[in-house]
């Protein structure tokens, strides 16, 4: 079976951290430099999520995201280089496409903010298989019918696009046209989609029929075939990540 | 003792007007294997439905009457509380997995964790299903990569895991290739010898000659007989339902040949044999 | 026994609703790319859901999309996550008070979703890229008001504004299409409001 995510199996000390703590670390990456506007504190969240990455081994991985991102920075450079309503001081180029300082400045403020957002995202994403993920949040509270929901869609998502695949390719021995003006592809859109989603909705309705009578519905107290596992440092996790914000928020406050 | 008692079962689905199910009485005895047998839209999965509570709780609609399975009314029930005492597998093998889980011995467990089953029965209790429904060798595989049959088996698995008394098949091999079906079929043979109560909707007539005690006709949400398989089989206006009955019975009806000191033509191959040998 | 809100207890049917909204997303999505459209076309299931199950499912329909686009392809769409619950919110209350019953409402209902759009995700926008969408032809306009102009605000604004409102329009309307197209039995799984009646007596 095709896996439908972006998780790398490794044998990292961050891939054993509980995934409940990784998403903590991934709010407080974001939090801090909200709280802390100053560059220097982005910079050190990003440097540390970047470290991070380096530290599971998932940097390669990480490497396509980045490229994408990166493709739309250097618009920002631009952009910002350029129109920064803040500019001031010219440095080079030719009217009107004139580099100033404080773009640039703007552009790679930007930049860290955007990285740093990225990595610690990153982090979470590329460390942790997602059924682990669901398991957590299930045993700390969620619905374990909204669990179901996220688990199943990790296998329904690419039996989907099979379905759709097989369509397209029907569709277009059939001779409809998915080439021409933009009209003639607008056009083509309908009969393409229709007829997956009604598949998926019946498919849909039978597998709820089949899920009721194995009690998805049911209001006790339900339990799992797994044992619960045990994580490292959750303690220590939380409570230096609970001391940054704290510290963070003083700082603003006083500073 | 009755396993299933239905009084004046009435039906109607929400955005329909006539009755799916009209006026239906009978009593089911524990370790019966019934079948039932109609046309297309004739209201064989709605009664199906109806033993485990999805008709009226899923659908909603208009219900009229009295269904009670081992003991519980099902229209003062929930699904979840029905499916301890009635277990139900639908045609399609491929919507009754969940898509949650990446094992078969995890899919199984589906249901008990729902359910709350503490974690040392539940695993007893899937070490048995597989094994009944010999299954235990693809306990590890990931249940989209088994073949029709197998993944017809392990619905199977799945909802005797729930240790019900009462086992609904609607159109269990439908979607099957003959091996896979066959295969489901010894099963199903296997879970009767256990003391199961089965109640099976099956347009192949020679399976439920074969396997049935009792043959339900349904017409239009009516029961139009409901007797032993060689009563239901002989009658002449079968095909007035859109029932062909099993090949044995038309060349003997042909032939003219019946069991000697009865009314009704053979049902099986074995029944047939003997007949036309005897003469 | 706990007992949570009815807001919270969706039925099952409403709840595999949830993976087939979010397979529309990616099929769109998927399709506008095969068919070089230069639109996203990426929250067709997130509408439907609200159109066929209300509000509630449409708005956890689009969080739980971007949940999984962020887990299995682009992790930036966390980002927009709350962009995507709205789309969902606005379809579901609009379609409920009956906003989905001819075409021409149906354009409003696409004009008022491209709009709600547009108003959460400009923030996200100016906070998180400077401004831009990432889209060329709206970061192009962007780049052009920035100029002329001086302000970010205004100018992200109609960067959103051009690609946001033809993109909610169609998905909308496609969403409709689809939503006319599919049987009684079928949307009557979704509705959630009928009693059940009594044959006896
Ligand atoms: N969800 C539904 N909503 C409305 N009507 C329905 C629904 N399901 C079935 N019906 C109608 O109820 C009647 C009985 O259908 P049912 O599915 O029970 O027949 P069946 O005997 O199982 O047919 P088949 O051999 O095709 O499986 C038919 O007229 C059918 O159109
Ligand atoms: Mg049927």
């Amino acid at each position: 079976m095709k896996t439908f995510s972006l998780y790398v199996p490794r044998d990292s000390l961050i891939h054993r951290i509980n995934p409940i703590d990784k998403i903590l670390y991934t709010i407080t990456a974001i939090a801090v430099p909200l709280i802390l506007p100053s560059m220097a504190a982005s910079f050190l969240c990003m440097l540390i999520s970047l470290s991070l990455l380096a530290a599971a081994r998932v940097v390669r991985q990480s490497l396509p995201v980045f490229a994408f991102v990166f493709l739309i920075l250097c618009t920002v450079v631009l952009i910002q280089g350029w129109f920064y309503p803040g500019n001031q001081t010219p440095l080079f180029g030719v009217e009107p496409f004139v580099f100033h300082a404080e773009g640039l400045m703007k552009a790679c403020r930007i930049g860290i903010r955007v990285t740093n957002v990225v990595a610690a995202f990153l982090l979470l994403v590329l460390t942790t298989k997602p059924a682990d993920l669901v398991e957590e949040l299930v045993r700390r509270g969620l619905s374990p019918r909204i669990g179901y929901v996220l688990d199943s869609i990790f296998q329904i998502l690419p039996q989907m696009m099979n379905t759709t695949r097989t369509i397209l390719d029907a569709q277009r021995s059939r001779g409809l046209e998915t080439e021409g003006s933009l009209w003639v592809r607008v056009k083509a859109f309908l009969p393409l989609i229709v007829p997956v989603v009604m598949s998926s909705l019946i498919h849909a309705k039978e597998r709820a029929l089949a899920l009721e009578v194995r009690g998805l519905h049911f209001e006790g107290q339900r339990t799992w075939l797994r044992e619960k596992r045990t994580y490292p440092y959750s303690r220590e996790i939380r409570g230096g990540l609970l001391l940054v914000l704290t510290a963070s928020i003083v700082w603003r406050i006083l500073g | 003792m009755s396993k299933i008692r239905v009084e004046h079962l009435k039906y109607r689905y929400p955005s329909s007007e006539k009755l799916a199910l009209d006026d239906l009485s009978f009593e089911v005895d524990e370790g019966e294997m019934i079948g039932i047998i109609g046309r297309n839209g004739a209201g064989k999965s709605t009664l199906c439905q109806a033993f485990v509570g999805l008709v009226p709780h899923f659908y909603r609609g208009a219900y009229g009457g009295k269904v009670v399975v081992s003991g519980l009314e099902v229209l003062k029930s929930s699904v979840s509380q029905l499916a301890r005492r009635v277990g139900i597998v639908f045609q399609n093998p491929f919507t009754q997995v969940t898509g949650s889980k990446w094992t078969v011995y995890e899919e199984v467990a589906f249901g008990l964790e729902n359910l709350g089953v503490p974690r040392k029965e539940m695993i007893d209790r899937i070490d048995y299903a597989l094994q009944l429904l010999g299954m235990e060798k693809y306990r590890d595989r990931h249940p989209f990569d088994l073949s029709g049959g197998q993944m017809q088996r392990m619905a199977i698995a799945s909802v005797i895991a729930l240790q019900p008394e009462i086992l609904v098949l609607d159109e269990p091999t439908s979607q099957l290739d003959p091996q896979g079906s066959e295969e489901v079929f010894r099963a199903v043979h296997r879970l009767r010898e256990e003391g199961m109560t089965v109640i099976l909707a099956e347009h192949n007539m020679e399976k439920i000659a074969r396997y049935c005690n009792r043959v339900m006709l349904l017409d239009g949400g009516k029961i139009i007989d409901f007797a032993s398989p060689a009563s239901v089989f002989s009658r002449a206006d079968l095909t007035r339902y859109g029932v062909v009955p099993p090949v044995y019975t038309r060349v003997c009806r042909e032939l003219n040949a019946k069991r000697e000191g009865s009314p009704h033509f053979p049902v099986t191959l074995e029944e047939a044999c003997e007949v036309l040998k005897g003469r | 026994m706990m007992q949570r809100s009815s807001w919270f207890r969706f039925s099952t049917p409403s709840l595999v609703l949830i993976p087939v909204a979010v397979g529309i997303n990616y099929i769109g999505k998927l399709f506008a790319g095969t068919l070089k459209l230069p639109l996203w076309l990426d929250s067709i299931g997130t509408v439907l859901a609200g159109m066929l199950a209300g509000p509630a499912i449409g708005a956890l329909s689009g969080a739980i999309n971007n949940v999984i686009y962020g887990l299995t392809v682009d992790p930036i769409s966390f980002v927009y996550g709350l962009t995507s619950i709205l789309i969902g919110l606005v379809s579901g209350i609009m379609a409920s008070r009956g906003w989905i019953t001819g075409w021409a409402r149906a354009l409003v209902v696409g004009l008022a979703v491209g709009l709600t759009a547009t108003a959460v995700s400009t923030p996200l926008n100016v906070w998180f890229w400077g401004g831009q969408t990432g889209n060329f032809w709206g970061d192009a306009l962007f780049a052009v008001v920035l100029a002329q102009t001086g302000s970010v605000w205004l100018a992200s604004f109609l960067d959103e504004v051009v690609v946001d409102i033809p993109d909610k329009l169609l998905t909308v309307l496609v969403a409709y299409a689809l939503f006319r197209s599919l049987p009684k039995g079928i949307k009557q799984l979704y509705s959630g409001r009928d009693e059940l009646e009594t044959l006896d007596g």
